[in-house]
């Protein structure tokens, strides 16, 4: 064919085989390149043939990894060529050579269509090959409708309809805006009518892609795909060129069984019962057989039988029925059906209820682990990590600490990190736990992280039967001959705090034990000698009765250190030398360090400390605020009692009437009002200036727990009270005319969407009251407190709060006063417990009344799904092996979103960082992809993890491709839709007042009430 | 969907590389290397399977079989089934076989554009578009057929200097 055409091109390849060096071939290609820009320029002489040549050798050159810069015009005139070889090596080039946003592709695209509409089926085909190979977006807006047309001609061939399918899926997938397929269900199922084969597997993957996106519209699908599945399965009507090694076409069963995951359930008891027959019968009638490639294909069909079968949820039987098949696939001789036997265990590890069934194969999960392929053993580490529990933890640590010292360099730091990890979860008793993570620093201390081994410390710390046994085991590692800095490290802290615990054992006298640390000084780097030192400082506080000797040694050692050029070094020396001259005030600060704060696992571990950095920006942005705005709710920085440190901000703090109120608010807002209602007399228009203001009331809001002096504001005011209760009985007005006279201060959707990102700020305000909130979340819990200020010299009376909870929120609200006294204060604390993930939202339906005005709001609390999370940096192993093994919907779901605000990549990051999803950077080595992370916290579940992958189009912003995946289909739905939702309208915060029909409130159910009002009112 | 397809040999010479989503060519490069890395330190006899994610990024599955001096790779995402890959590699390889009659590497190097026509009748914009073998044959004799009529009228122009420029 074209090659026997092409001596040229032959003897070119043969010459660049010939190089000897890279050096060579390198000139050779250039000479070739600068030859054929030269043949390019002066194309006059230039055949179709000779301009064919060349354009492979360009080809040629490319793939040897060689950028080829120019041409590009060359291969794309080829397109439009009369001849067959012309245009095909034109259509090929062009689609390996250019991506989708070359200038260039302009010029061809009447040429391709010309050839997609013509007659001539060969040209058909490469004009579609071309198009489904770049994908561009022009390509899809004029040529889309043509390829949908061609996959549906009836006089067509299967050869053209089948790439007509693919190039349609394809400029689908890249330009899901462009390709409207908006009614295309009922074609779709008309498409599984076909009989052809080949056409099938196409318009599987077509439904694949399409179904992926939004299964609802495709129902009609479903039962023609498990007729397909059927008609394979029991090898009706199946031609012999689609029979591979005896198996009707593998390649479009497991695609009908792919497709068929897509859809959540079958509802229509028929098709389910013959769906489960042939699943039944591909589990049971798939044998191990000699032939390498016909058990190939056949595991390929039952490995997806069992996906289905799992994503199906199936009756109890089926699953136990596929854990036996896959404890027998993870024995047998066949490498890839071991290792897809381990991969699909983890996997159900993932989605049911059966770990119990899977333990019983830990022994052969175990021998996996010493398997001569590596992808294998990583497979078997990924199962035994899932499958650990309390029962079976101590066996398997022991496993992986046996299997570390033989494990791949590769393998080690992902093993030392797991087995860490299981040990901490899951120790049946602490002096194990210890026992383990110091064999660990022993065998592969070049893994551990500082984490793992500060871990051990505070477990001791906090443990005072542990510290004898830790500080022996310690000492035994000291004594070996060659020990690993990290052991140095922690053997210095344990002895230095507990050695004086063994005294009395043999060879552990305060000198034996301080020689034995000062061995390794010479051995370890600058990090581990101030630990050291700190050490020796210890031993000889505890070193009674006082060790003369010992004593000048170790003065001796601080006296070297003491100039020494590392500052920290140095100080330590200096400060310890200086102590220890003191005597007696060396006790006192050398003592027994405290007991750390309780702790989870380490893993979680990670959260709370990014938790803590969140706290402390949180004080700080608390802090700015004050500085900036006048907002009523203020964190008392100045209590009355003159304590000067300041407020922790993890407690709640006292909060005082304002030192200052905005005087500018007063003035502008109460009088016009005050005019309007003349009932209103009773509000001082010209407040007392802020100075005497928080003279008078400063005292008699912040003394006292917020309910006494409530109470006793209540009483005195009670004759207002009913003044203003007679007002409100002599007005007839309907209520809501009246409340329309009171308009909120601000916009309630920016304050809303701006307390989603924080956890204090103003929720409401109008010209009487501005409601605050400060929040704290902590898990599934959340601790709301609702600031309550009246803002004027009246009191507000009739005051109620209810909270209309959704269903998966647990909402508790304490009392709330009837009467805000004037310029006072009330603090409303609020309970708040996640059930389960929603996007639902909770109403606070807020009432008062001033003089004779009802004002009535629905506010939304943020009590988002955000506030339920935590963020968390997984690595990189523990974020690859959970996102293989939750394989695809319902746990994973994929959408393709257009119609986001154009933002650079940081920028979303920061978004989803505000959200409390940790943006993961070098996960994907794609620059324009962005990994995050988070944990989900609920009251039913565990905390789950939740991983997230967003990859954008750099050519357009407007659109792209999320995936989210967590162990629970509800959570992966609704954090999905949660994501989108913030993506898509993100409120822009310096907004001029505008209309409130212009408001973006898409978070708003459309059949909730409260919220449409809610909405209404912003 | 099928990302890449590579065919390299045992001492890591690039022989085919489709990439289905466009990649600058050095990236490609970078990716092929990444590749032969892992796979040269492979034994025999163990699974087909290496873990992709670190070089092709997440979601990323990698299949590939050993054939003589050849290596050929397919990489995909999770939507496709790595066994049903694995069957790919298989029905392109006999495609091969069937198409040069025991093919070695050497066929793969100088019939570099027939190669490239066979890959283009199995896998279309990353998608399988035909896995019969048979299939796959007849497309491409078809293909020969046409270019055959043509060349006959197109190499009578081909004159010396088609020699002189190689």
């Amino acid at each position: 064919m074209s090659m026997h055409g092409m001596r040229g091109l032959s003897v070119f390849i043969s010459e660049i085989r010939n190089c000897q060096n890279k050096e060579q071939e390198r000139l050779r290609i250039d000479k070739e390149l600068g030859n054929v820009r030269n043949r390019f320029k002066n194309e006059k002489g230039l055949t179709p043939y000779e301009k064919k040549k060349y354009v492979w050798k360009m080809l040629y050159i490319y793939m040897l990894g060689y950028d080829v810069d120019f041409g590009h015009m060359e291969a794309v005139s080829l397109i439009s060529a009369p001849k067959y070889p012309e245009k095909q090596v034109g259509y090929i080039v062009t689609s390996c050579l250019l991506n989708e946003n070359h200038d260039f592709l302009r010029l061809a695209i009447n040429t391709v269509r010309n050839d997609i509409i013509g007659r001539n089926e060969t040209f058909q085909c490469l004009a579609l090959t071309m198009v489904g190979n770049i994908g561009g977006r022009e390509f899809a807006e004029s040529l889309a409708p043509d390829v949908q047309k061609l996959l549906l001609s009836s006089s067509c061939r299967p050869l053209v309809r089948k790439k007509a399918a693919l190039c349609l899926l394809r400029l689908y997938r890249k330009n899901p805006d462009i390709v409207n397929v908006d009614g295309w269900a009922d074609r779709m199922a008309q498409l599984l009518d076909e009989r052809d084969l080949g056409v099938l597997t196409s318009s599987m993957s077509l439904l694949v892609a399409l179904a992926s996106n939004n299964h609802e519209v495709y129902w009609s699908c479903l039962p023609k795909c498990v007729k397909i599945l059927e008609r394979l399965a029991r090898n009706q009507d199946v031609p012999q060129e689609y029979t591979y090694y005896g198996i009707p076409s593998p390649w479009l069963q497991v695609k009908t069984m792919r497709a068929l995951q897509y859809f959540p359930t079958i509802e229509d008891p028929n098709t389910r019962r013959t769906l489960f027959e042939v699943l039944q019968r591909i589990l049971m009638g798939t044998d191990v057989v000699k032939n390498v490639n016909k058990n190939n294909a056949s595991h390929a069909v039952l490995f997806e039988a069992l996906a289905l079968v799992m994503h199906l949820d199936a009756e109890k039987e089926m699953m136990s029925q596929c854990v036996a098949l896959l404890g027998k696939f993870i024995a047998v001789r066949e490498p890839n059906i071991r290792y897809l036997g381990l991969e699909n265990m983890t996997r159900m590890l993932m989605v049911t209820d059966v770990q119990e069934i899977i333990k019983r194969h830990q022994a052969q999960i175990i021998t996996s682990l010493k398997d001569p392929d590596v992808s294998i053993r990583r497979r078997a580490l990924d199962l035994l990590y899932g499958m650990c529990d309390v029962t079976n933890a101590k066996d398997i640590v022991e496993e992986l600490l046996q299997y570390l010292s033989s494990a791949d360099f590769t393998m080690r730091e992902e093993l030392s990190l797991k087995a860490a990890i299981l040990a901490e979860k899951f120790a049946p008793d602490l002096s194990w736990y210890v026992d383990v993570i110091l064999q660990l620093i022993d065998k592969a201390g070049d893994f551990i992280s500082d984490d793992i081994w500060f871990r051990v410390v505070q477990f001791v710390t906090n443990n005072d039967d542990l510290q004898p046994y830790a500080a022996a085991k310690v000492k035994e590692y000291l004594d070996k001959s060659a020990v690993h800095e990290t052991m140095v490290k922690v053997s210095a802290y344990i002895l230095g705090e507990y050695s004086h615990l063994l005294a009395r054992r043999p060879g552990c006298s305060p000198k034996e034990i301080f020689s034995l640390l000062h061995e390794k000084l010479p051995t370890v780097s600058t990090t581990t000698i101030p630990i050291l030192l700190s050490a020796y400082a210890k031993i000889l506080m505890h070193t009674q009765p006082p060790d003369q000797e010992l004593q000048s040694q170790i003065w001796s050692i601080f006296n070297k250190y003491e100039s020494c050029i590392d500052a920290e070094i140095q100080q330590r020396a200096v400060e310890y030398l200086a102590l220890c001259q003191r005597g007696a005030a060396l006790m006192d600060i050398l003592a027994e360090m405290p007991k750390f704060p309780e702790r989870k696992s380490s893993l979680i571990k990670r959260t709370e400390y990014s938790e803590g950095d969140t706290a402390e920006q949180s004080a700080i942005k608390l802090r700015a605020q004050q500085q900036t705005s006048n907002a009523l709710v203020v964190t008392d920085q100045h209590p009355a009692n003159g304590a000067t440190s300041p407020v922790p901000v993890g407690q709640l703090s006292l909060v005082k009437v304002p030192s200052m109120i905005t005087t500018e608010n007063d003035t502008s807002t109460d009088h016009p009002l005050s005019q309007q209602n003349g009932a209103l007399s009773n509000v001082d228009p010209q407040p007392p200036s802020a100075d005497l203001l928080s003279d008078i009331l400063g005292p008699l809001a912040i003394e006292g727990p917020p309910g006494a002096t409530v109470q006793s504001e209540h009483n005195a005011v009670s004759g207002l009270e009913g003044g203003s209760d007679a007002a409100d009985g002599s007005a007839i007005v309907p209520v809501d005319e009246q409340t329309n006279t009171v308009q909120p201060i601000g916009n309630i959707a920016e304050r809303f969407h701006a307390l989603c990102l924080k956890d204090s700020g103003v929720l409401y305000e109008d010209p009487y009251i501005q409601i605050g909130i400060k929040a704290e979340w902590r898990g599934h819990h959340g601790r709301l407190v609702l600031f309550l200020g009246n803002k004027n010299t009246a009191p507000l009376v009739s005051v109620q709060a209810i909270i209309l909870p959704p269903a998966h929120l647990k909402v508790e609200l304490s009392l709330v006063p009837d009467t805000i006294p004037p310029r006072a204060q009330v603090q409303c604390p609020l309970e708040v417990v996640n059930l389960r993930p929603s996007r639902d939202m909770a109403v606070l339906d807020f009432s008062y009344k001033f003089g004779t005005n009802m004002v009535n709001v629905k506010l939304r609390l943020p009590a988002t799904l955000n506030k339920f999370l935590q963020p968390i940096q997984v690595p990189a192993e523990e974020f690859f092996s959970q996102w293989r093994s939750l394989s695809g919907p319902p746990l994973k779901l994929q959408e393709v979103i257009r119609g986001i605000r154009p933002m650079p990549l940081p920028e979303m990051a920061n978004l989803l960082n505000s959200f409390r999803i940790m943006n993961c950077p070098g996960l994907d080595p794609n620059p324009n992809n962005l990994v995050a992370s988070t944990t989900f916290y609920s009251e039913s579940r565990p905390a789950m993890l939740c991983l997230v992958r967003i990859e954008t189009d750099p050519a357009d912003r407007t659109q792209l491709r999320m995936t989210l995946a967590s162990g629970d289909p509800t959570l992966t739905f609704e954090l999905k839709e949660f994501i989108k939702e913030q993506l898509i309208s993100i409120p822009t915060a310096p907004r001029s007042p505008a209309p409130p029909a212009a408001q973006p409130t898409p978070q708003i159910p459309p059949n909730d009430p409260a919220a449409i009002l809610a909405g209404l009112l912003s | 969907m099928i990302k890449a397809v590579m065919v390299m040999n045992t001492q890591g010479k690039t022989r085919l590389a489709k990439f289905y989503e466009y990649l600058p060519v050095e990236k490609q490069q970078e990716l092929i290397r990444g590749v032969f890395a892992v796979l040269c330190s492979r034994a025999e006899n163990v699974s087909n399977f290496i873990d992709a994610e670190s070089i092709f990024g997440l979601d990323s599955r990698l299949v590939y079989k050993h054939f003589a001096t050849l290596y050929f790779v397919f990489v995909f995402d999770s939507s496709e089934n790595e066994l049903a890959v694995l069957d790919l590699i298989q029905v392109f390889v006999e495609t091969l076989d069937r198409c040069f009659k025991n093919v070695c590497e050497l066929d793969v190097v100088f019939n570099y554009s027939k190669v490239h026509t066979i890959l283009d009748v199995m896998i279309f914009g990353g998608q399988v578009v035909e896995t019969s073998s048979s299939e796959i044959m007849k497309a491409v004799e078809e293909i020969s057929k046409l270019e055959a009529a043509s060349n006959s009228i197109a190499l009578i122009p081909k004159s010396a200097s088609g020699w002189r420029s190689r």
